[in-house]
């Protein structure tokens, strides 16, 4: 389940401006929600076989051409479905854990 | 003096140390290898190429040699096989997008990742060739004599025709060699941990001979 949440958070991050895969590690590890570097790259593709992904090239100043990723019209429904499932389980979870602490 | 060797990552041209180099590309194989079940490996495997090819431009600043300390790092960063193994669960995703109730499908789609076993002839442990012992290992017998008894049976049984499958088989599969080979032989799953564990093993094993070897030695003087 852990994964779902992490595919989430990959696809807002690009959902939120077109980035290539270190921006994305950059901010995943910022907020602890990456262990090793490698769990990424198959997410990516994964994403990217499933239609919701697309990438294109983009030169870079310094090193070689940079692999940039940008959503999917498919792509930004199935954030909006992931997000609509996150918040009701934070909701119900949240919930249930508020109601033991109280009795 | 260390030899080194040029390479190419991602792009990126890099002179590395030849024990770094041969560090790194094992590294790589052994991604390979752990990658392979999934489409899109090429792709994946080229992203990390490049995403270490930037990793090592950082690290160096404005050194000229990338050296065994920024291979470590960098595979410490990017993570082993085992490291991804444990953060992933190996899943087949739908390529639909009805998420609805993509965390219960999640939960369902759950399958166990596992290297491909493979048939190899046990030198080790051969009689004739090995292919007994292979095929037990393979199947998971734990006496390899069942095997030969059973082909022994058939061959009087099939007035030779066993004999030629015995051979085929002979002539098709090939020789467990590597550790690697050895693993993948009996089913085991490949990761760094169990290379090297079976190397130590057979490293151990190695020395107890010398050691029986040179008590008797002594002996004898």
């Amino acid at each position: 389940m852990k994964k779902g949440v992490l595919e989430m958070c990959i696809l807002a991050i690009i959902s939120r401006e077109e980035v290539y895969a270190s921006d994305i590690i950059e901010r995943l590890k910022k907020e602890n929600l990456i262990v090793v570097e490698g769990t990424l790259y198959p997410m990516l593709s994964r994403l990217k076989k499933a239609g919701h992904l697309d990438h294109f090239w983009l030169e870079s100043q310094a090193g070689p051409p940079r692999k940039y990723y940008k959503l999917t019209p498919s792509g930004e429904e199935f954030l909006n479905q992931l997000t609509e499932s996150w918040n009701t389980m934070v909701q119900s979870v949240s919930g249930l854990t508020s109601k033991k602490s109280k009795q | 003096m260390k030899k080194v060797v040029n390479v190419n990552l991602g792009g990126r041209p890099f002179t590395i140390d030849e024990d770094a180099f041969e560090k790194l590309s094992a590294y790589l194989k052994l991604l390979q290898v752990h990658f392979k079940q999934m489409e899109g490996s090429e792709e994946i495997l080229a992203d990390i190429e490049s995403r270490l090819g930037e990793l090592f431009t950082e690290y160096l600043e404005t050194r000229q040699i990338v050296t065994m300390t920024e291979v470590k790092r960098a595979i410490e960063v990017m993570g082993t096989p085992e490291d991804l193994g444990a953060e992933e669960e190996w899943e087949q995703i739908n390529s639909n997008s009805s998420g609805e109730d993509v965390f219960e499908k999640r939960k369902k789609t759950k399958t166990r990742y596992t290297t491909g076993k493979r048939l190899y002839r046990d030198r080790e442990n051969r009689i004739i060739s090995g292919t007994c012992s292979g095929l037990a290992a393979y199947f998971g017998i734990s006496d390899p004599v069942w095997v030969r008894i059973a082909f022994v049976l058939f061959a009087l049984g099939s007035a030779g025709t066993v004999i030629l499958v015995y051979i085929i088989i002979w002539a098709i599969t090939p020789e467990a060699k590597t550790a690697k080979d050895r693993l993948m032989m009996h089913g085991e799953r490949i990761d760094v941990d169990a290379i090297s564990k079976k190397v130590k093993e057979e490293f151990n094993e190695m020395e107890k001979q010398f050691n029986e070897f040179s008590e008797s030695f002594k002996k004898k003087r």
